[in-house]
């Protein structure tokens, strides 16, 4: 039985306490260490603690920045972002090429973050806040994104773990996908240009996780606007897109002839389930998952 | 001292004239630019501008699909739309008595935009109540429907604007007041609905992507009547260089030819914009480059800057394909860069005039 | 109201143009204040100082100006009610200063004269190629017939417009300012132009009355009639050789010349010398 004053005079249990102790300083004393940041601009961002208020410009980094845990952090996102439902709150600053700059301004954010190729937030920079410029091309943009946007919150392990975390929802729906479909080539639509998402994309890249191929090879680039011929003579076994497009594909000129429109062999997404997939965030398991199942559905030919 | 009694014996010889030796060379040239540009459009493909892949394209077995059924209405649809995109460029010069007028200019190209901004700001909402079969349907021929009405409602507000065609002066103001309203309505749409956004960007730049038989059919049908008409309304045009008054003096009805004129301009810029998106510079440069090298009465001009805008439009879809085969650039830049070109070595050369 | 069958006294003919209490406002401003007028056929010169309102009475004759009171008759019919067409078989007006635009090379241009006789839509026949040869003889154009017509000089140009005005035919000419841009030796064989117009002894043969503006008084003086306008009103009006003429004109022109009865016509010189 421990007598309470006796404690003290344990030595493992004070030797036990002074590195419990210690250890906690460390970690509060890490959290307020500066620390550095490089973006995809090759800029390097200098922080003296994890900034307390955030606004995002991009749906996927606000994505990323809610499941990373800052949602207390935002103060403000762009028009588009609208998940999860926990933000719609927040006040909406315009897109990535027309930001409300004095909107932003006036919510005095310690960072913003923004895309690679946004013109209109040159403006802050110049007004002296911290822009975090961050690509989300590939899976690998992805990984490095939530990696920084990790560090950016104070808690650098969450990203990977986070990562680690889509891997294997990404592997889980890869099981899904009946082996009768496994191979076949995929055209994936973003929008009527006609604009694809080829292999080297986020999208793709998923894909491919999951067994499939593209009819975009990886040297045309990410999103390819592609000559409406290249599809037609591609013939892709299945096409994917969003629901309300869907259905006039096999009207436009030569691609009644495309053997997946006549057969219907198409994943057509509603929008919300589409948003998630051309969003390279932390929902890319779910839409891993959105994919096997329509996959799943389809019966082989 | 009368320099004005020197009789001239009635059967002199014409002297030779230059400028109609300058549109004969225009004419020829057009006459084999044309099916020679088409020709490269039907060569132009996956590979880009191949001579190669066409003729294992002609003899494969997918040449009735590939060719017949996308290259072939596609290529014929780019000619028709700059035949409309001149024809509607020269019409906008010769009523406005500017070198630099184009077809777009009295509203059409905001109207036709905010138009389509609506459709597919409206097919968005009404995803979720209509089957997606039909708002699909809706999307696709709504659009085309959407621009044409858009452009011609476009030129109807400034036509109201302007309390009729009286005024050339107060007609271009006019066009000029409903861009820009409208053109800020079509921006409020866009900030409600990312959709309509993406879409309209595409709108914005121009397409001849999708141009199908029944786009084709459509465009000819249009093209033959307009021309017809506009051909009966050259000599007006000829009269207005002579100042509206003196074409009033010589029994023109002048407000009735004006709104004539004007709805020529808006059923060609409208029918053009409806299949093709915004297509920049066509119908201010084919008029133009016409007058200034071959320059004549308005018979002549108004056939010849369609023929001129139809090469023009044929040449610029083979680069967008060519460029970047596979992968496409949007028509509309392309010709912007044309006319970019264009206008900064004539701005170096001498006056735009 | 004077009588539709007036008589003209130097040419014995009824009066082809009429106009009666012509008031005319211009952006709110009057400027014609009740102008009556009787023109018959001949040749008549409207003169009378800078702002005097003659291009605008021209105007309103020929129909091309709105008018806020008064009337004009073209032999005896209201120009108010005429149509377009008809009027525009009847009388042709040519504009001051001589501006065009496009690309029409000067065959082109006489021919669009034609308008008035064919209409928009009707095909050019060999009537029509005859006036228009005749009316480029008239006028010293022929040999241009291809120049573009921005290529020609100023008075080369106004003589191709000029052209153009009488390949209409019509048997009534208003010119306003015709002579502008024309040298000396041109400007006289324009004026032996309109007395052979007026005549009825050109190529044509049909006798035309010509109403012109002119600032060029000694080639007034050549004319059947002189009108003398000053600030919207006609001040005088008779034949050349009329004294009350001369000295309606030295008034209006407030003394700056000099008018004197000559041999043949009157003599104008300005009077530059100061006493």
């Amino acid at each position: 039985m421990l007598n309470p004053s006796s404690v003290w005079r344990s030595p493992a249990v004070v030797l036990r306490l002074a590195l419990l102790f210690c250890l906690l300083a460390l970690g509060a004393g890490a959290g307020a260490a500066p620390f550095v940041l490089r973006d995809d601009r090759g800029t390097e961002h200098r922080f003296d603690a994890p900034p307390r208020r955030i606004i995002t410009l991009l749906p996927s980094l606000t994505e990323s920045v809610a499941v990373l845990g800052g949602s207390p952090r935002l103060v403000g996102v762009d028009r588009y972002s609208n998940w999860p439902a926990e933000l719609a709150a927040l006040p909406r600053l315009g897109g990535l090429d027309d930001a409300l700059i004095e909107a932003i301004v006036t919510l005095k954010p310690d960072v913003v973050l923004a895309s690679t190729s946004a013109r209109s937030i040159d403006r802050l920079e110049a007004l002296g806040f911290k822009v975090l410029r961050l690509k989300s091309e590939t899976h690998a943009d992805v990984r490095r994104t939530l990696s920084v946007l990790a560090q950016l919150l104070g808690t650098p392990d969450e990203g990977e773990r986070l990562w680690a975390r889509l891997q294997r929802e990404i592997a889980a729906a890869a099981q899904r996908v009946p082996p009768a479909l496994k191979g076949q080539r995929v055209y994936f639509e973003i929008g009527g240009g006609p604009y694809a998402a080829g292999r080297s994309s986020f999208i793709g890249e998923t894909l491919s996780a999951l067994g499939m191929d593209n009819i975009v090879p990886a040297d045309l680039g990410p999103f390819p606007k592609l000559n409406p011929e290249y599809v037609v003579r591609a013939r892709p076994d299945l096409v994917m897109g969003v629901a309300r497009e869907q259905a006039a594909l096999v009207a436009r000129p030569g691609w009644g002839s495309i053997p997946a429109l006549a057969h219907k062999r198409l994943c057509a997404f509603d929008t919300p389930r589409y948003e998630m997939l051309i969003r390279p965030g932390p929902r890319m398991g779910e839409a891993a998952a959105a994919m096997a199942d329509c996959l799943a559905a389809l019966a082989p030919r | 001292m009368t320099p004005f009694s020197t009789p001239v014996p009635a059967n002199t010889p014409a002297a030779p004239d230059p400028q109609a030796q300058a549109r004969n060379r225009l004419a020829w040239a057009l006459l084999a630019l044309v099916p020679l540009f088409a020709l490269a459009g039907l060569a132009t493909g996956t590979r880009g501008l191949s001579l190669e892949a066409f003729w294992a394209d002609l003899q494969g077995e997918q040449a009735g699909l590939i060719l017949g059924q996308i290259r072939a209405p596609r290529t014929l649809g780019a000619a028709l739309v700059g035949a409309l995109l001149g024809l509607g460029g020269a019409l906008a010069q010769g009523l406005f008595r500017n070198p630099l007028a184009d077809p777009y200019l009295l509203g059409s190209a905001a109207g036709a935009g905010l138009a389509v901004v609506l459709v597919l700001a409206g097919a968005a909402l009404a995803g979720t109540t209509l089957s997606l079969a039909t708002v699909a349907w809706l999307e696709r021929v709504g659009l085309v429907l959407a621009a044409f009405a858009g452009a011609l409602a476009g030129v109807a507000l400034t036509l109201a604007l302007a309390q009729g065609a009286v005024h050339t002066l107060r007609l271009l103001l006019a066009g000029v007041v409903v861009a820009v309203l409208l053109g800020a309505l079509s921006d409020l749409v866009t900030v409600a609905s990312p959709d309509a956004l993406r879409g309209k960007q595409a709108f914005m730049l121009g397409s001849t992507s999708f141009l199908g038989w029944q786009a084709v059919a459509l465009l000819a049908a249009g093209s033959a009547l307009l021309t017809v008409l506009a051909l009966r309304s050259a000599r007006a045009l000829d009269a207005l260089t002579l100042g509206e008054d003196s074409a009033a003096s010589l029994g023109v009805a002048l407000p009735r030819m004006r709104l004539l004129l004007v709805v020529l301009l808006a059923g060609a810029t409208a029918l053009a914009v409806a299949h093709a998106g915004l297509v920049a510079f066509v119908g201010l440069v084919a008029p133009h480059l016409v007058r200034r090298h071959a320059p004549g009465a308005h018979a002549w001009l108004l056939g010849a800057s369609a023929a001129m805008g139809a090469a023009l439009l044929l040449a610029a879809d083979v680069v967008s394909r060519a460029v970047i085969a596979p992968q496409e650039l949007p028509v509309g830049v392309v010709t912007a860069v044309i006319g970019g070109v264009y206008l900064f070595v004539l701005l170096r050369r001498r006056g735009l005039g | 109201m004077k009588p539709a069958n007036r008589i003209d006294r130097t040419t014995g003919t009824a009066p082809l143009l009429q106009c009666q209490g012509l008031h005319v406002a211009l952006g709110g401003q009057p400027v014609l204040h009740g102008v009556d007028l009787d023109l018959a056929s001949g040749w008549t010169a409207i003169v009378g100082p800078n702002g005097a309102g003659k291009s605008t009475l021209l105007r309103a004759l020929a129909g091309l100006q709105p008018v806020s009171q008064g009337e004009v008759r073209l032999g005896g019919d209201p120009l108010r009610l005429m149509p377009a067409a008809q009027r525009a078989r009847r009388l042709a007006w040519l504009a001051q200063g001589g501006q065009t635009s496009g690309e029409l090379n000067v065959r082109e241009t006489v021919q669009l004269g034609r308008i008035a006789q064919r209409g928009l839509l009707g095909a050019l026949d060999a009537d029509d190629a005859r006036a228009v040869a005749h009316a480029m003889h008239e006028t010293g154009c022929t040999a241009w017939a291809s120049r573009p017509l921005h290529a020609l000089s100023g008075g080369e140009r106004q003589r191709v417009l000029l052209a153009r005005v009488l390949a209409t035919e019509a048997p009534l000419l208003l010119l306003d300012e015709p002579t502008t841009h024309l040298d000396a030796p041109h400007q006289v064989a324009l004026a032996r132009l309109f007395s052979r117009l007026a005549r009825g002894t050109t190529a044509q043969g049909a006798r035309r009355a010509v109403v012109t503006v002119l600032h060029d008084l000694p080639i007034a003086l050549h004319a059947d009639r002189v009108v003398v306008m000053q600030a919207g009103r006609v001040l005088a009006e008779g034949t050349p050789a009329e004294a009350s003429l001369h000295r309606a004109l030295e008034q209006v022109f407030d003394h700056a010349v000099q008018v004197r009865p000559g041999p043949q016509r009157a003599q104008v010189s300005l009077a530059i010398d100061e006493d």
